[in-house]
């Protein structure tokens, strides 16, 4: 026997990247977190080919569950384009040969930082959320010994007061993004961070959400039709983001996550795939600007700004 | 399939990683060969491995010359290229004891059981800058092997070292002589527990010693090094100096069961610092007639950094859980991650800065309502 007939036996990086043995362990790791919503279940986390911190635990759940059969979409911010999504999809691409697509109707798996896209997602779709800090207790306990232990006996109530104090010292609860849930009505969960607006599109949804932590070495996940719940008080409602007035420079669409362009002192979507195809003729309403066209692009290239 | 449908940022990609290409591997310079790398840069190469956790001098040449000299980068393109080669077999256990020593002294003693043999070491070397002077400038010399030439210090000559046989190059240990006095705290244990598997099993506080060790064993040398002197001058203070007993700069046997003869087989050595810290015990609980031992080892030439685990090491014992040392050496101590994590912080975070200014909005906002309600009850 040879080392490299050992090797061949175990399927070193054929398709995805990864060796097949890891593959199991992290599948492994995803289908107790199915099985116990919310729950952030421990997992290797082997290095990858991008750093720690820029969706190495989205990829490694990405290149986990892919196969030749799917179609991947990648997204950072909401935007498909962004320099982290196009590079995490040409590594993905790059490994197993998958088409890719920007249109979130066509894809079966989109990895994704910071956002749930605009267009409601179906149970034949699977999103997986890079995830940089899985713990939602880290704000108001440190010690990892004791955080287990709130989470095994369901101990939330210091979670639950510092929201109170939250709104007693600032009249509203100030968390932004990564906004705290109750899974299940067991494990309260961190939101990686997407904003608000994205919250209630994981309750009960008809998708599958993998969260994958590669620094911090968790996975967590939201199985389909879930209940997700925002912790607020009963007469204090949980708020979405909303600027008064404001709707997107190029679509007009108000009932979407938008970002502010200063320039233009207006606002844009963040999901660039579902802004262009309401500007697309036939999809949905309104119309594709050049202007449109130009404040969507990805910005500068790297030759400009580079010392040469 | 294609990219073509996502526009911008791709391309800028391709163009940053032509221009590193065109930068590191243009120039008006000879291109740099492996062999130089492991040759003249050996430390940086050692540091790589180390911190790697993957004993591998030509890749992490490479490494280190595709990553421009930055040695996180180079340890990151080293792990990540280890993360997609199966695991064959698993090293059986070796005894330190089997250790071939490039170097070894023992501050401890004057003359310490074994030699006292200097090696090969900067420590004594003045720091002079090679600033282009004659004489200071690097000059070929014949291939000699200096490396296995340790200058014995103390009378004790390296002799038959050579060889890699003999008392000279494995030395008794201090340690040894303090257990037959009976002076060192004895937590020996008697079973045989599987060493605790870091890249395999994610570590977290309450883990055995095993894995602590791991952890420290493939940490930034910085980061151990920050961490042991923030607890001298910093606001920390959960351990104190220690006395060094053994550092040991040298060769390490790997061997594995063959697959099919099921025999053991040596397939190669790995070289290694090995460092073992007595630790004076002084807490109100703990027995102030005896010492204790902290253990440092790790890939490649790199004292500090085996010296910093060794302290650890015993710090984190000493302390039981009691202080925030533990979590802090388990969790906080790996280079990859916290220059992950500190870099990522170059990603678009326009989303997430969109909803703390909405936050900020609405505090402003209940601000108001809240003076204007006081000021309508006036």
């Amino acid at each position: 026997m040879t080392v490299a007939a050992l090797a061949a036996s175990a399927g070193a990086g054929e398709f995805g990247h990864l060796d097949e043995q890891s593959k199991r362990e992290i599948r492994c790791a995803l289908l107790t977190a199915v099985a116990v919503p919310g729950y952030q279940v421990p997992f290797a986390s082997r290095e990858m080919p991008v750093a720690r911190g820029w969706g190495s635990g989205g990829l490694q759940v990405t290149l986990a569950v892919i196969g030749p059969q799917d179609t991947v979409k990648v997204i950072d911010q909401g935007d498909d384009a962004g320099v982290n999504a196009a590079n995490l999809r040409r590594l993905i691409v790059g490994c197993t040969n998958v088409p890719d697509t920007t249109d979130a109707r066509e894809a079966s798996i989109i990895q994704t930082r910071h956002r749930i896209p605009e267009e409601p997602l179906r149970a034949d779709q699977t999103l997986v959320l890079q995830v940089p800090v899985p713990e939602p207790l880290r704000g108001v306990e440190r010690d990892m010994r004791e955080l287990r232990r709130m989470h095994a006996e369901s101990d939330y109530s210091r979670i639950w007061v510092s929201l109170y104090e939250d709104l007693v010292r600032n009249g509203v609860i100030t968390q932004s993004t990564g906004y705290p849930v109750l899974v299940g009505g067991r494990y309260v969960m961190a939101t990686s961070p997407i904003p608000r607006w994205d919250v209630p599109k994981l309750h009960q949804a008809p998708f599958l959400s993998l969260f994958g932590a590669g620094r911090e070495k968790r996975v967590y996940a939201v199985p389909p039709h879930t209940s997700v719940e925002p912790l607020a008080f009963e007469d204090v409602a949980f708020q979405v983001e909303r600027t008064e007035g404001a709707s997107c420079l190029l679509c007009g669409a108000a009932e979407a996550y938008l970002v502010e362009v200063p320039d233009r002192k207006g606002w844009i979507c963040s999901d660039t795939d579902w802004c262009e195809r309401r500007r697309t003729p036939g999809d949905d309403a309104g119309e594709t600007g050049r202007a449109g066209a130009e404040l969507a692009g990805a910005g500068g290239s790297a030759r400009d700004a580079a010392d040469g | 399939m294609g990219y073509a449908a996502a526009r911008g940022g791709l391309e800028a990609i391709l163009a940053a990683e032509e221009l590193m290409r065109a930068k590191r591997d243009g120039g008006s310079s000879p291109p740099l060969e492996v062999g130089q790398v492991t040759e003249r840069l050996n430390l940086a190469v050692d540091r790589v491995m180390g911190e790697a956790g993957l004993w591998a001098p030509d890749l992490a040449a490479r490494a280190l010359r595709q990553a421009e000299g930055d040695v996180i980068e180079a340890a990151h393109l080293l792990r990540a290229y280890r993360s997609t080669r199966p695991r064959l077999a698993t090293g059986l256990v070796t005894d330190p004891g089997e250790l071939e020593v490039l170097r070894r002294i023992v501050p401890a003693y004057r003359v310490p059981p074994g030699p006292q043999l200097l090696g090969r070491t900067l420590d004594y070397v003045g720091r002079l800058l090679d600033d282009g002077t004659p004489g200071r400038e690097p000059q070929g010399l014949p291939a000699s092997g200096p490396e296995a030439n340790g200058a014995g210090v103390n009378g004790a000559a390296a002799d038959g070292a050579g060889d890699g046989q003999g008392e000279a190059r494995h030395p008794a240990r201090l340690l040894e002589l303090l257990r037959a006095q009976g002076m060192i705290r004895d937590r020996r244990r008697d079973d045989d527990p599987e060493p605790y598997d870091v890249t395999r099993d994610p570590v977290r506080p309450g883990a055995p010693r095993s894995a602590r060790l791991s952890v420290m064993a493939r940490a930034e040398t910085g980061a151990l090094v920050n961490l042991w002197y923030r607890n001298i001058l910093g606001p920390d203070g959960y351990i104190h100096e220690i006395t060094l007993g053994e550092v040991r700069h040298g060769r390490l046997p790997v061997r594995v069961t063959h697959p099919v003869t099921g025999q053991p087989v040596r397939v190669g050595s790995v070289r290694v610092t090995e460092v073992e810290a007595i630790e004076d015990l002084d807490g109100p609980d703990e027995d102030r007639g005896l010492f204790d031992v902290g253990y440092g080892m790790c890939l490649g030439h790199n004292e500090r950094k085996a010296i910093a685990m060794a302290n650890l090491d015993i710090a984190v014992e000493r302390d039981g859980g009691r202080s925030p040392l533990e979590q802090n050496v388990l969790m906080t101590t790996d280079g990859l991650d916290a220059s992950g994590f500190l870099e990522h912080l170059k990603l678009p975070h326009y989303v997430t800065f969109r909803s703390m200014a909405d936050r900020k909005a609405a505090v402003r906002a209940a601000a108001r309502a809240a003076r204007q309600e006081a000021e309508a009850a006036r």
